[in-house]
Protein backbone atom coordinates (compact mmCIF):
# COMPACT_ATOMS: atom_id res chain seq x y z
CA UNK A 1 0.00 0.00 0.00
CA UNK A 2 1.49 3.08 -0.90
CA UNK A 3 2.50 6.00 1.86
CA UNK A 4 0.34 9.08 2.15
CA UNK A 5 0.85 11.67 4.98
CA UNK A 6 -2.80 13.00 6.08
CA UNK A 7 -3.69 14.40 9.41
CA UNK A 8 -3.77 12.47 12.66
CA UNK A 9 -7.46 11.53 13.11
CA UNK A 10 -9.77 10.41 16.03
CA UNK A 11 -10.29 7.35 13.80
CA UNK A 12 -5.96 6.92 12.77
CA UNK A 13 -5.07 6.98 16.90
CA UNK A 14 -8.36 4.24 17.84
CA UNK A 15 -6.21 1.84 14.80
CA UNK A 16 -3.14 2.52 16.41
CA UNK A 17 -3.86 2.15 19.95
CA UNK A 18 -5.62 -1.50 19.26
CA UNK A 19 -2.00 -2.01 17.26
CA UNK A 20 -0.35 -1.07 20.22
CA UNK A 21 -2.58 -3.18 22.46
CA UNK A 22 -3.43 -0.53 24.24
CA UNK A 23 -6.61 0.93 25.73
CA UNK A 24 -7.50 4.44 25.24
CA UNK A 25 -10.37 5.91 26.80
CA UNK A 26 -13.04 7.62 24.48
CA UNK A 27 -12.89 10.64 26.71
CA UNK A 28 -9.00 11.19 26.27
CA UNK A 29 -8.99 10.24 22.73
CA UNK A 30 -9.73 13.85 21.91
CA UNK A 31 -6.17 14.81 24.35
CA UNK A 32 -4.33 11.99 22.34
CA UNK A 33 -5.15 12.93 18.99
CA UNK A 34 -4.06 16.64 19.26
CA UNK A 35 -0.81 15.83 20.95
CA UNK A 36 0.00 13.32 18.22
CA UNK A 37 -1.07 14.87 15.64
CA UNK A 38 1.11 18.05 16.52
CA UNK A 39 4.04 16.01 16.86
CA UNK A 40 3.16 14.56 13.69
CA UNK A 41 2.97 17.87 12.34
CA UNK A 42 6.54 18.41 13.09
CA UNK A 43 7.98 15.65 12.20
CA UNK A 44 6.94 16.46 8.49
CA UNK A 45 9.55 18.44 8.02
CA UNK A 46 11.84 15.74 6.90
CA UNK A 47 9.50 15.76 4.16
CA UNK A 48 12.15 19.07 2.75
CA UNK A 49 15.19 16.88 2.65
CA UNK A 50 15.36 15.86 -1.19
CA UNK A 51 15.05 12.51 -1.70
CA UNK A 52 17.99 12.32 -4.13
CA UNK A 53 19.79 13.63 -1.33
CA UNK A 54 21.35 10.24 -0.74
CA UNK A 55 21.09 7.90 2.18
CA UNK A 56 20.52 4.75 0.57
CA UNK A 57 24.44 3.94 0.95
CA UNK A 58 26.11 2.14 3.49
CA UNK A 59 28.28 4.24 6.17
CA UNK A 60 32.31 3.83 5.68
CA UNK A 61 34.22 3.16 8.72
CA UNK A 62 31.94 0.65 10.18
CA UNK A 63 33.42 -2.57 10.98
CA UNK A 64 31.47 -5.65 10.10
CA UNK A 65 29.08 -7.06 12.40
CA UNK A 66 31.37 -9.45 14.45
CA UNK A 67 30.56 -12.94 14.60
CA UNK A 68 31.04 -15.19 17.88
CA UNK A 69 31.43 -19.11 17.42
CA UNK A 70 28.43 -21.14 17.06
CA UNK A 71 29.12 -22.93 20.27
CA UNK A 72 26.79 -23.64 22.99
CA UNK A 73 27.08 -21.13 25.82
CA UNK A 74 26.12 -21.94 29.43
CA UNK A 75 22.96 -19.10 30.37
CA UNK A 76 21.33 -18.33 33.02
CA UNK A 77 19.23 -21.90 33.54
CA UNK A 78 15.53 -22.31 33.71
CA UNK A 79 14.99 -21.28 37.02
CA UNK A 80 16.26 -18.06 36.88
CA UNK A 81 13.98 -16.98 34.06
CA UNK A 82 10.66 -18.81 35.04
CA UNK A 83 11.53 -17.18 38.61
CA UNK A 84 10.29 -13.67 36.88
CA UNK A 85 7.26 -15.37 35.44
CA UNK A 86 3.88 -13.86 36.75
CA UNK A 87 2.31 -17.29 36.59
CA UNK A 88 3.91 -20.77 36.83
CA UNK A 89 2.89 -24.27 36.65
CA UNK A 90 5.85 -27.15 36.54
CA UNK A 91 8.27 -25.42 34.78
CA UNK A 92 5.54 -23.76 32.43
CA UNK A 93 4.34 -19.91 31.78
CA UNK A 94 0.68 -20.24 32.79
CA UNK A 95 -1.30 -17.87 30.67
CA UNK A 96 -5.58 -17.75 29.95
CA UNK A 97 -7.23 -20.11 27.66
CA UNK A 98 -5.85 -19.69 24.35
CA UNK A 99 -8.05 -22.13 22.08
CA UNK A 100 -11.46 -20.78 22.00
CA UNK A 101 -10.64 -17.53 23.15
CA UNK A 102 -11.97 -13.87 22.04
CA UNK A 103 -8.61 -13.95 20.03
CA UNK B 1 47.89 5.35 37.59
CA UNK B 2 47.80 9.29 38.74
CA UNK B 3 44.71 10.91 40.80
CA UNK B 4 42.05 12.89 38.99
CA UNK B 5 38.52 13.25 39.92
CA UNK B 6 37.44 11.32 43.56
CA UNK B 7 36.75 8.19 41.28
CA UNK B 8 40.55 8.24 40.30
CA UNK B 9 41.51 9.44 43.50
CA UNK B 10 39.59 6.47 45.52
CA UNK B 11 40.64 3.84 43.47
CA UNK B 12 44.26 4.83 44.00
CA UNK B 13 44.02 5.78 47.73
CA UNK B 14 42.07 2.15 48.18
CA UNK B 15 44.98 0.75 45.86
CA UNK B 16 47.60 1.88 48.09
CA UNK B 17 45.48 0.61 51.37
CA UNK B 18 45.06 4.44 52.49
CA UNK B 19 41.39 3.77 52.95
CA UNK B 20 39.25 0.60 52.72
CA UNK B 21 36.94 0.16 50.30
CA UNK B 22 34.65 -0.70 53.29
CA UNK B 23 34.93 2.91 54.53
CA UNK B 24 34.28 4.67 51.38
CA UNK B 25 31.00 2.45 50.59
CA UNK B 26 29.97 3.42 54.38
CA UNK B 27 30.35 7.31 53.68
CA UNK B 28 28.48 6.83 50.09
CA UNK B 29 25.77 5.08 51.77
CA UNK B 30 25.78 7.57 54.76
CA UNK B 31 25.32 10.54 51.79
CA UNK B 32 22.80 8.72 50.32
CA UNK B 33 20.71 7.93 53.63
CA UNK B 34 20.86 11.70 54.13
CA UNK B 35 20.16 13.44 50.75
CA UNK B 36 17.68 11.31 49.31
CA UNK B 37 14.96 11.86 50.80
CA UNK B 38 14.71 15.36 49.26
CA UNK B 39 16.32 14.61 45.84
CA UNK B 40 14.43 11.26 44.93
CA UNK B 41 17.92 10.01 43.09
CA UNK B 42 17.94 6.67 44.10
CA UNK B 43 15.03 4.17 43.30
CA UNK B 44 16.85 1.10 45.89
CA UNK B 45 19.72 1.43 47.80
CA UNK B 46 21.81 -1.76 48.23
CA UNK B 47 23.35 -1.59 51.87
CA UNK B 48 23.84 -4.91 53.00
CA UNK B 49 24.90 -6.14 49.11
CA UNK B 50 27.36 -2.77 48.88
CA UNK B 51 29.08 -3.32 51.98
CA UNK B 52 29.98 -6.85 51.28
CA UNK B 53 31.17 -6.04 47.52
CA UNK B 54 33.72 -3.67 49.46
CA UNK B 55 34.59 -5.96 51.78
CA UNK B 56 35.70 -8.50 48.75
CA UNK B 57 37.08 -5.51 46.88
CA UNK B 58 39.16 -5.10 50.34
CA UNK B 59 40.26 -8.54 50.15
CA UNK B 60 41.02 -8.36 46.58
CA UNK B 61 43.57 -5.33 47.18
CA UNK B 62 44.84 -7.41 49.86
CA UNK B 63 45.78 -10.58 48.10
CA UNK B 64 47.89 -7.96 45.48
CA UNK B 65 45.13 -7.49 42.60
CA UNK B 66 45.60 -4.55 40.92
CA UNK B 67 41.81 -2.75 40.96
CA UNK B 68 41.58 0.02 38.31
CA UNK B 69 38.33 1.07 40.23
CA UNK B 70 39.19 -0.06 43.53
CA UNK B 71 36.38 0.85 46.04
CA UNK B 72 34.69 2.88 44.08
CA UNK B 73 30.78 3.17 44.59
CA UNK B 74 28.98 3.54 41.79
CA UNK B 75 25.35 4.41 40.95
CA UNK B 76 23.45 2.55 38.08
CA UNK B 77 20.58 3.53 36.06
CA UNK B 78 17.75 1.29 36.84
CA UNK B 79 17.04 0.48 33.25
CA UNK B 80 20.21 -1.62 33.47
CA UNK B 81 20.78 -5.27 35.27
CA UNK B 82 22.97 -5.38 38.90
CA UNK B 83 22.58 -9.21 39.80
CA UNK B 84 20.22 -9.26 42.97
CA UNK B 85 18.37 -5.84 42.54
CA UNK B 86 15.76 -4.71 40.94
CA UNK B 87 15.61 -3.27 37.29
CA UNK B 88 12.35 -1.33 37.17
CA UNK B 89 13.38 1.18 34.06
CA UNK B 90 10.71 3.08 36.92
CA UNK B 91 8.16 1.90 35.28
CA UNK B 92 5.06 -0.40 37.26
CA UNK B 93 5.47 -2.79 34.56
CA UNK B 94 8.17 -4.19 35.33
CA UNK B 95 6.91 -4.79 39.49
CA UNK B 96 8.23 -7.61 40.55
CA UNK B 97 11.46 -8.33 38.02
CA UNK B 98 14.64 -9.70 39.01
CA UNK B 99 17.35 -9.49 36.53
CA UNK B 100 18.92 -13.38 36.07
CA UNK B 101 22.53 -11.41 36.02
CA UNK B 102 25.13 -8.50 35.70
CA UNK B 103 25.10 -6.37 32.19
CA UNK B 104 28.17 -6.99 30.43
CA UNK B 105 29.63 -3.42 31.52
CA UNK B 106 28.40 -3.92 35.39
CA UNK B 107 30.10 -6.86 35.31
CA UNK B 108 33.45 -5.18 34.01
CA UNK B 109 33.19 -2.78 36.54
CA UNK B 110 32.45 -5.32 38.99
CA UNK B 111 35.83 -6.77 38.06
CA UNK B 112 37.70 -3.90 38.31
CA UNK B 113 36.83 -3.05 41.43
CA UNK B 114 33.07 -1.12 41.48
CA UNK B 115 30.73 -1.60 44.38
CA UNK B 116 27.33 -1.12 43.55
CA UNK B 117 25.62 0.76 45.63
CA UNK B 118 22.34 1.66 44.29
CA UNK B 119 19.63 1.82 41.04
CA UNK B 120 18.85 5.25 39.97
CA UNK B 121 15.39 7.16 38.78
CA UNK B 122 14.60 7.86 35.75
CA UNK B 123 12.24 8.82 32.82
CA UNK B 124 9.87 5.28 32.38
CA UNK B 125 12.20 3.12 29.89
CA UNK B 126 14.18 6.20 29.55
CA UNK B 127 11.52 8.14 27.51
CA UNK B 128 12.22 11.71 28.48
CA UNK B 129 14.16 14.85 30.08
CA UNK B 130 13.35 15.73 33.05
CA UNK B 131 13.18 12.35 35.24
CA UNK B 132 9.16 13.42 35.52
CA UNK B 133 8.24 10.31 33.68
CA UNK B 134 8.99 8.41 36.54
CA UNK B 135 6.14 5.79 38.21
CA UNK B 136 8.43 7.17 41.60
CA UNK B 137 8.38 10.60 41.28
CA UNK B 138 10.78 12.68 39.77
CA UNK B 139 14.50 13.44 40.88
CA UNK B 140 15.08 17.08 41.70
CA UNK B 141 18.16 18.88 40.58
CA UNK B 142 20.72 19.45 43.29
CA UNK B 143 21.62 23.00 42.41
CA UNK B 144 18.00 24.25 42.90
CA UNK B 145 15.14 21.48 44.33
CA UNK B 146 12.54 23.19 42.51
CA UNK B 147 13.77 22.43 39.25
CA UNK B 148 14.49 19.16 37.10
CA UNK B 149 18.11 17.45 37.39
CA UNK B 150 17.66 16.48 33.37
CA UNK B 151 16.58 13.21 32.12
CA UNK B 152 16.49 10.26 31.47
CA UNK B 153 19.88 9.79 33.27
CA UNK B 154 18.44 12.10 36.13
CA UNK B 155 18.64 10.14 39.22
CA UNK B 156 22.43 9.53 38.15
CA UNK B 157 23.39 13.35 37.64
CA UNK B 158 21.25 14.78 40.38
CA UNK B 159 23.38 11.72 43.10
CA UNK B 160 26.86 12.91 41.31
CA UNK B 161 26.35 16.40 41.31
CA UNK B 162 24.93 16.08 45.25
CA UNK B 163 28.43 13.75 46.19
CA UNK B 164 26.44 10.87 47.17
CA UNK B 165 28.60 8.84 44.64
CA UNK B 166 31.62 9.89 42.47
CA UNK B 167 30.37 7.94 39.46
CA UNK B 168 27.28 6.57 37.70
CA UNK B 169 26.34 5.31 34.53
CA UNK B 170 23.55 6.25 32.76
CA UNK B 171 21.69 5.48 29.30
CA UNK B 172 21.63 7.68 26.26
CA UNK B 173 19.70 7.20 23.30
CA UNK B 174 18.90 10.70 22.54
CA UNK B 175 20.92 12.77 24.90
CA UNK B 176 19.79 10.98 27.94
CA UNK B 177 23.78 10.74 29.62
CA UNK B 178 24.72 14.69 28.08
CA UNK B 179 21.56 16.56 28.70
CA UNK B 180 21.39 15.44 32.57
CA UNK B 181 24.89 16.34 32.88
CA UNK B 182 24.53 19.53 31.69
CA UNK B 183 21.22 20.29 33.83
CA UNK B 184 23.00 18.74 36.87
CA UNK B 185 26.81 20.65 36.47
CA UNK B 186 28.26 17.05 36.46
CA UNK B 187 30.56 15.37 33.13
CA UNK B 188 28.37 13.07 30.99
CA UNK B 189 29.94 10.88 27.97
CA UNK B 190 27.90 8.82 25.24
CA UNK B 191 30.37 6.53 23.98
CA UNK B 192 30.25 5.81 19.72
CA UNK B 193 27.47 3.29 19.15
CA UNK B 194 29.34 -0.10 18.96
CA UNK B 195 31.95 0.77 22.04
CA UNK B 196 30.39 -0.50 24.88
CA UNK B 197 27.94 -3.74 24.82
CA UNK B 198 24.51 -2.90 25.61
CA UNK B 199 23.80 -6.32 27.06
CA UNK B 200 21.85 -5.97 30.21
CA UNK B 201 20.71 -2.79 29.60
CA UNK B 202 17.10 -2.91 28.53
CA UNK B 203 16.10 -1.95 25.33
CA UNK B 204 14.54 1.52 24.43
CA UNK B 205 15.78 2.20 20.47
CA UNK B 206 18.39 -0.36 20.12
CA UNK B 207 19.59 1.20 17.13
CA UNK B 208 21.13 4.15 19.33
CA UNK B 209 21.16 3.21 22.89
CA UNK B 210 24.43 3.42 24.70
CA UNK B 211 25.33 2.93 28.34
CA UNK B 212 28.53 5.77 29.63
CA UNK B 213 29.27 7.25 32.48
CA UNK B 214 28.20 10.40 34.78
CA UNK B 215 30.55 12.11 37.10
CA UNK B 216 32.61 14.97 38.21
CA UNK B 217 35.17 15.43 35.68
CA UNK B 218 37.00 14.24 32.50
CA UNK B 219 39.46 11.96 33.68
CA UNK B 220 36.99 9.65 35.84
CA UNK B 221 34.84 9.41 32.87
CA UNK B 222 37.61 8.60 30.61
CA UNK B 223 38.59 5.71 33.13
CA UNK B 224 34.82 4.09 33.93
CA UNK B 225 34.82 3.97 30.16
CA UNK B 226 37.75 2.76 29.63
CA UNK B 227 36.80 -0.22 31.76
CA UNK B 228 33.22 -1.33 30.65
CA UNK B 229 34.45 -0.46 26.18
CA UNK B 230 35.06 -3.60 24.02
CA UNK B 231 33.97 -6.52 22.35
CA UNK B 232 31.16 -8.48 23.60
CA UNK B 233 30.18 -12.12 22.19
CA UNK B 234 26.69 -11.12 23.80
CA UNK B 235 25.97 -8.15 22.24
CA UNK B 236 26.63 -8.25 18.37
CA UNK B 237 26.74 -4.80 17.45
CA UNK B 238 29.21 -3.99 20.05
CA UNK B 239 32.56 -3.24 17.97
CA UNK B 240 36.00 -5.48 18.03
CA UNK B 241 37.95 -2.11 17.74
CA UNK B 242 40.65 -1.86 20.35
CA UNK B 243 38.90 1.23 23.02
CA UNK B 244 42.58 2.63 22.76
CA UNK B 245 44.07 4.98 25.38
CA UNK B 246 41.39 7.88 26.12
CA UNK B 247 43.17 7.97 29.71
CA UNK B 248 46.53 8.44 27.86
CA UNK B 249 44.91 10.85 25.28
CA UNK B 250 44.24 13.26 28.48
CA UNK B 251 47.01 15.26 28.44
CA UNK B 252 47.82 15.37 24.85
CA UNK B 253 46.83 19.17 24.71
CA UNK B 254 44.75 20.66 21.63
CA UNK B 255 47.50 22.91 19.72
CA UNK B 256 46.23 22.96 16.23
CA UNK B 257 42.81 21.14 16.99
CA UNK B 258 40.49 22.28 15.14
CA UNK B 259 37.28 23.01 16.82
CA UNK B 260 34.27 23.50 15.11
CA UNK B 261 31.61 25.55 16.21
CA UNK B 262 28.39 24.28 15.01
CA UNK B 263 27.02 26.85 13.07
CA UNK B 264 23.26 25.40 13.43
CA UNK B 265 21.37 26.36 16.47
CA UNK B 266 23.26 29.68 17.38
CA UNK B 267 20.78 31.95 15.63
CA UNK B 268 17.48 33.40 17.25
CA UNK B 269 16.03 31.71 19.71
CA UNK B 270 19.15 30.57 21.59
CA UNK B 271 18.60 31.22 25.48
CA UNK B 272 20.91 34.69 25.48
CA UNK B 273 22.60 33.10 28.91
CA UNK B 274 23.86 30.29 26.53
CA UNK B 275 24.42 32.15 23.92
CA UNK B 276 27.16 34.27 25.86
CA UNK B 277 28.41 31.04 27.50
CA UNK B 278 29.03 29.87 24.16
CA UNK B 279 31.35 32.44 23.76
CA UNK B 280 33.02 32.22 26.78
CA UNK B 281 33.27 28.34 25.30
CA UNK B 282 35.11 29.89 22.51
CA UNK B 283 37.83 31.85 24.39
CA UNK B 284 38.43 28.94 26.59
CA UNK B 285 39.16 26.76 23.66
CA UNK B 286 41.57 29.54 21.66
CA UNK B 287 43.36 30.01 25.12
CA UNK B 288 44.51 26.64 24.88
CA UNK B 289 45.15 26.44 21.82
CA UNK B 290 42.89 25.29 19.21
CA UNK B 291 41.76 26.71 16.14
CA UNK B 292 38.73 27.79 16.92
CA UNK B 293 36.69 27.59 13.09
CA UNK B 294 32.48 27.46 12.07
CA UNK B 295 31.27 24.10 10.85
CA UNK B 296 27.59 23.49 9.12
CA UNK B 297 26.02 20.35 9.40
CA UNK B 298 22.83 21.31 7.46
CA UNK B 299 20.60 18.62 8.68
CA UNK B 300 20.98 18.95 12.42
CA UNK B 301 18.12 20.91 12.13
CA UNK B 302 15.92 18.18 11.29
CA UNK B 303 17.18 15.99 13.76
CA UNK B 304 14.72 16.07 16.60
CA UNK B 305 11.90 15.15 13.83
CA UNK B 306 13.87 12.12 12.43
CA UNK B 307 14.95 10.78 16.02
CA UNK B 308 11.40 10.70 17.29
CA UNK B 309 10.62 8.81 14.03
CA UNK B 310 12.95 6.42 14.38
CA UNK B 311 13.46 6.17 18.27
CA UNK B 312 9.59 5.24 18.67
CA UNK B 313 9.43 3.12 15.67
CA UNK B 314 11.90 1.32 17.76
CA UNK B 315 10.49 1.43 20.88
CA UNK B 316 7.34 0.58 19.92
CA UNK B 317 9.02 -3.15 18.57
CA UNK B 318 10.82 -2.94 21.87
CA UNK B 319 8.14 -2.78 24.12
CA UNK B 320 6.14 -5.24 22.38
CA UNK B 321 7.74 -7.95 24.80
CA UNK B 322 5.77 -6.43 28.06
CA UNK B 323 2.72 -8.36 27.75
CA UNK B 324 2.39 -9.84 31.56
CA UNK B 325 3.44 -13.39 30.09
CA UNK B 326 6.68 -13.59 30.94
CA UNK B 327 7.86 -11.14 33.53
CA UNK B 328 6.21 -8.50 35.15
CA UNK B 329 3.04 -7.12 36.69
CA UNK B 330 -0.03 -9.04 35.32
CA UNK B 331 -3.18 -7.14 35.41
CA UNK B 332 -5.80 -9.48 33.80
CA UNK B 333 -6.64 -12.87 33.70
CA UNK B 334 -10.09 -12.85 31.15
CA UNK B 335 -8.52 -14.12 28.02
CA UNK B 336 -4.84 -13.64 26.65
CA UNK B 337 -6.45 -10.23 24.84
CA UNK B 338 -7.37 -8.59 27.93
CA UNK B 339 -4.04 -9.94 29.69
CA UNK B 340 -2.18 -7.99 27.07
CA UNK B 341 -4.00 -5.01 26.58
CA UNK B 342 -5.39 -4.59 30.96
CA UNK B 343 -1.57 -5.48 31.80
CA UNK B 344 0.15 -2.66 28.89
CA UNK B 345 -2.59 0.26 29.83
CA UNK B 346 -2.40 -0.17 32.81
CA UNK B 347 1.68 -0.49 33.24
CA UNK B 348 2.73 1.88 31.35
CA UNK B 349 2.85 6.00 31.87
CA UNK B 350 1.52 8.56 29.45
CA UNK B 351 5.12 9.27 27.12
CA UNK B 352 5.31 5.28 26.92
CA UNK B 353 1.81 5.02 25.41
CA UNK B 354 2.35 8.26 23.39
CA UNK B 355 6.30 6.82 22.15
CA UNK B 356 4.63 3.50 21.14
CA UNK B 357 1.35 4.94 19.68
CA UNK B 358 3.79 7.14 17.60
CA UNK B 359 6.08 4.64 16.62
CA UNK B 360 3.35 2.10 15.95
CA UNK B 361 1.98 4.67 13.57
CA UNK B 362 5.19 5.13 11.72
CA UNK B 363 5.61 1.84 11.03
CA UNK B 364 2.18 1.10 10.11
CA UNK B 365 0.48 0.04 6.56
CA UNK B 366 0.06 3.18 4.98
CA UNK B 367 2.35 5.31 6.58
CA UNK B 368 5.74 3.62 6.61
CA UNK B 369 7.73 4.81 3.75
CA UNK B 370 6.64 7.97 4.41
CA UNK B 371 7.86 8.24 7.76
CA UNK B 372 10.05 5.45 8.67
CA UNK B 373 11.86 5.02 5.63
CA UNK B 374 11.68 8.54 5.08
CA UNK B 375 13.66 8.86 8.40
CA UNK B 376 15.92 6.19 8.16
CA UNK B 377 17.20 7.92 4.57
CA UNK B 378 17.67 10.70 6.35
CA UNK B 379 19.32 9.83 9.39
CA UNK B 380 21.77 8.50 6.72
CA UNK B 381 22.10 11.69 5.07
CA UNK B 382 22.51 13.62 7.91
CA UNK B 383 25.56 11.06 9.43
CA UNK B 384 26.98 11.79 5.74
CA UNK B 385 26.63 15.78 6.64
CA UNK B 386 28.72 15.03 9.80
CA UNK B 387 31.37 13.43 7.53
CA UNK B 388 31.47 16.52 5.30
CA UNK B 389 31.44 18.57 8.75
CA UNK B 390 34.67 16.35 10.19
CA UNK B 391 36.87 17.39 6.84
CA UNK B 392 36.80 20.72 8.45
CA UNK B 393 37.09 20.02 12.17
CA UNK B 394 38.03 17.44 14.82
CA UNK B 395 35.73 18.29 16.83
CA UNK B 396 32.49 19.60 16.78
CA UNK B 397 31.11 21.93 19.59
CA UNK B 398 27.64 23.14 20.64
CA UNK B 399 25.58 23.93 23.90
CA UNK B 400 24.73 20.58 25.55
CA UNK B 401 21.72 22.17 26.12
CA UNK B 402 19.26 25.26 24.72
CA UNK B 403 18.22 26.82 28.07
CA UNK B 404 19.15 25.29 32.02
CA UNK B 405 17.14 23.40 33.60
CA UNK B 406 13.92 24.13 33.60
CA UNK B 407 11.32 23.89 36.59
CA UNK B 408 9.27 20.61 37.68
CA UNK B 409 6.04 20.73 35.74
CA UNK B 410 7.16 23.62 33.60
CA UNK B 411 6.83 21.59 30.25
CA UNK B 412 4.89 18.41 31.40
CA UNK B 413 1.51 19.16 29.27
CA UNK B 414 3.61 19.89 26.04
CA UNK B 415 5.58 17.09 24.96
CA UNK B 416 7.06 18.07 22.08
CA UNK B 417 8.80 20.92 23.63
CA UNK B 418 9.84 18.57 26.08
CA UNK B 419 11.35 17.00 23.14
CA UNK B 420 12.84 19.94 21.90
CA UNK B 421 15.11 19.96 24.98
CA UNK B 422 17.17 17.68 23.51
CA UNK B 423 18.34 19.65 20.30
CA UNK B 424 21.89 19.51 20.18
CA UNK B 425 22.18 16.38 21.70
CA UNK B 426 20.15 13.95 18.89
CA UNK B 427 22.45 14.80 16.40
CA UNK B 428 25.31 12.94 17.24
CA UNK B 429 23.08 9.81 18.57
CA UNK B 430 21.47 9.50 15.23
CA UNK B 431 25.20 9.62 13.47
CA UNK B 432 26.17 7.47 16.33
CA UNK B 433 29.50 9.68 17.47
CA UNK B 434 30.71 9.85 20.33
CA UNK B 435 29.87 13.03 22.26
CA UNK B 436 30.63 14.38 25.71
CA UNK B 437 28.73 17.38 28.27
CA UNK B 438 31.43 19.44 30.28
CA UNK B 439 30.42 21.83 33.42
CA UNK B 440 30.67 25.20 31.25
CA UNK B 441 29.46 28.03 33.68
CA UNK B 442 26.61 28.94 35.93
CA UNK B 443 24.23 31.79 35.06
CA UNK B 444 23.81 34.30 37.22
CA UNK B 445 21.25 32.32 39.28
CA UNK B 446 23.59 29.47 40.14
CA UNK B 447 22.27 27.17 37.33
CA UNK B 448 24.70 25.01 34.94
CA UNK B 449 25.08 25.26 31.63
CA UNK B 450 27.50 22.53 29.47
CA UNK B 451 29.33 22.30 26.42
CA UNK B 452 28.86 19.19 23.99
CA UNK B 453 32.17 18.74 22.16
CA UNK B 454 31.00 15.56 19.71
CA UNK B 455 34.38 13.60 17.15
CA UNK B 456 33.75 11.14 14.64
CA UNK B 457 32.46 7.80 15.03
CA UNK B 458 35.30 5.93 17.37
CA UNK B 459 37.44 8.82 17.72
CA UNK B 460 37.11 8.83 21.70
CA UNK B 461 40.58 9.52 22.28
CA UNK B 462 40.78 13.00 20.48
CA UNK B 463 37.42 13.75 21.95
CA UNK B 464 39.11 13.33 25.77
CA UNK B 465 41.91 15.19 24.84
CA UNK B 466 39.92 17.94 23.74
CA UNK B 467 37.59 17.39 26.58
CA UNK B 468 40.13 17.39 29.12
CA UNK B 469 42.13 20.78 27.57
CA UNK B 470 38.60 22.26 27.71
CA UNK B 471 37.49 21.07 30.96
CA UNK B 472 41.18 22.64 32.15
CA UNK B 473 40.39 25.94 30.80
CA UNK B 474 36.64 26.39 31.52
CA UNK B 475 37.49 26.10 35.20
CA UNK B 476 33.80 24.98 36.05
CA UNK B 477 33.63 26.45 40.41
CA UNK B 478 34.50 22.97 42.66
CA UNK B 479 32.23 24.48 45.33
CA UNK B 480 29.54 21.81 46.09
CA UNK B 481 26.16 22.50 44.75
CA UNK B 482 23.26 24.07 47.35
CA UNK B 483 21.64 20.76 48.08
CA UNK B 484 24.81 18.62 48.45
CA UNK B 485 26.37 21.35 51.32
CA UNK B 486 25.23 20.49 54.47
CA UNK B 487 26.90 16.91 53.36
CA UNK B 488 30.10 18.39 52.95
CA UNK B 489 32.75 16.81 54.75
Amino acid sequence: MASERRAVTLEIVRNVAQLSRLSLPEAELSRWTEQLGRIVSYIDQIEAIPEDAGGDETPDGVPPTPVREDEPRPGYGPEALEGNAPRRFQGFGVVPRVVGGGE
Amino acid sequence: MSAGGPVRTIASEVAARRRSAAEVAAESLERIEKANPDLNAFLEVSKEKALEEAREVDRRVAAGERLPLAGVPLAVKDNMWVAGRKASCASRILDGFSPPGDATAVARLRRAGAVFVGKTNLDEFAMGSSTENSAFGPSRNPWDLRRIPGGSSGGSAAAVAARLVPGALGSDTGGSIRQPGACSGVVGFKPSYGRVSRWGLVAFGSSLDQIGPLTRDVSDAARIYSVMAGADPLDSTCVSLPAGDPEGALERGIDGMRIGFLSEGQGEGLDPRVAENLDACRRAFERAGGRVTSVSVPRATAAIAIYYVVASAEASSNLARYDGVRYGARRSEASVASLYVDTRTKGFGAEVKRRILLGTFALSSGYYDAYYGRAMRARRILARDFDRAFAAADVIVCPSIPAPAFRLGEKVDDPLQMYLSDIFTVPASLAGLPAISIPSGLTADGLPLGLQIMAPRFGEETLFAAAFAFEREIGFPSDAPPAARPLAT
